[in-house]
């Protein structure tokens, strides 16, 4: 017992020493908040629709069936639609991909990107989806709510999230 | 083999638009949702001015509504009768969420969120209607 509690004590120092010779990079402070967009008011229902209407119609176009929400900035529906024969596991990954958008005030790709390059710490903070698909949705400079799509791959939600976004424009 | 009948997009669409159209009638602000038969979201609207808690609680009625195949006013009458009945998983047991059943099959059901209880279920029930 005596003797593995030493193994163990020896195991950590070297660990230690180890991890100071390699500079941490979260160890950088930077000066400036990430992500630092100020919420406001949630996006009007007919706006919502008028996103979800496009990433629909834009879908449709290619043959794919997605789930589609838009969130207000506390993260909570504004709309939805389930494409006919839309996977039914997405329903619940296209609202938690608009939510996470939303109150992390960021694309659901940052937080793939973060771990796809080994920041596994990102999956221990609150409700995180690390797929993209969901990006948030700002009106001027102020974010009003996010888009969440899901259905089929990660790269194809995104497709869908963005030709929501177009809608917006028009 | 048996052949089940489903909720597609387009019929959400006009179950939403009439409910949708019954709230604006009367100056409600309410969140319309509309569930499949597992009790999974197809369609949601939450109208300017509703609460994201309308947005959650419309849900879960209309969930009730659609797993259980009851309406969630009988299911707050069965509670009020039997208060053990609120050990049931997965109920709402409070007025505003209606099934939707064509020719006897359960398809889905539809929950309404923001007004007086029997408001939201006569929301609902003008959705349901335009399916004839």
């Amino acid at each position: 017992m005596k003797f593995a509690a030493l193994a163990l004590a020896g195991m950590l120092a070297a660990f230690s020493a180890v991890a100071q010779q390699k500079p941490n990079p979260l160890d950088a402070v930077p000066d400036q908040m990430p992500f630092d967009v100020p919420y406001g008011m949630p996006i009007a229902l007919q706006k919502a629709q008028a996103a979800i209407n496009a990433a629909i119609a834009d879908a449709h176009k290619r043959g794919w069936k997605m789930n589609v929400a838009v969130v207000d900035p506390g993260g909570r529906l504004i709309a939805f639609a389930r494409m006919d024969g839309a996977q039914v596991a997405s329903v619940a990954i296209a609202e938690h991909k608009a939510r996470a958008a939303a109150i992390y005030r960021r694309e659901t790709k940052v937080f793939e990107n973060g771990v796809q390059a080994g920041f596994n710490y990102l999956l221990t903070l609150d409700d995180i989806i690390a797929s993209r698909g969901g990006i948030p949705i700002v009106e001027d400079g102020k974010l009003v709510g996010a888009i969440g799509c899901s259905g089929g791959t990660g790269s194809q939600d995104e497709v869908t999230c963005k030709a929501g976004l177009e809608g917006l424009k028009r | 083999m048996k052949q089940r009948p489903m909720l597609t997009l387009e019929d959400c669409k006009k179950i939403s638009a009439a409910a949708e159209a019954e709230a604006r009638k009367n100056n409600w602000n309410v969140c319309i949702a509309i569930l499949d038969d597992g009790g999974h979201l197809l369609h949601l609207v939450r109208m300017d001015g509703a609460t994201p808690a309308n947005a959650r609680i419309a849900v879960e009625k209309g969930r009730t509504a659609a797993e259980t195949r009851r309406s969630t006013a009988n299911w707050q009458e069965r509670v009020g009768k039997r208060p053990e009945m609120l050990r049931m998983p997965g109920i709402t047991p409070v007025q505003g969420g209606l099934p939707i059943v064509v020719d006897g099959v359960g398809l889905g059901g539809v929950g309404v969120s923001g007004v007086q209880s029997h408001e939201d279920e006569q929301i609902a029930a003008a959705g349901i209607k335009t399916l004839g």
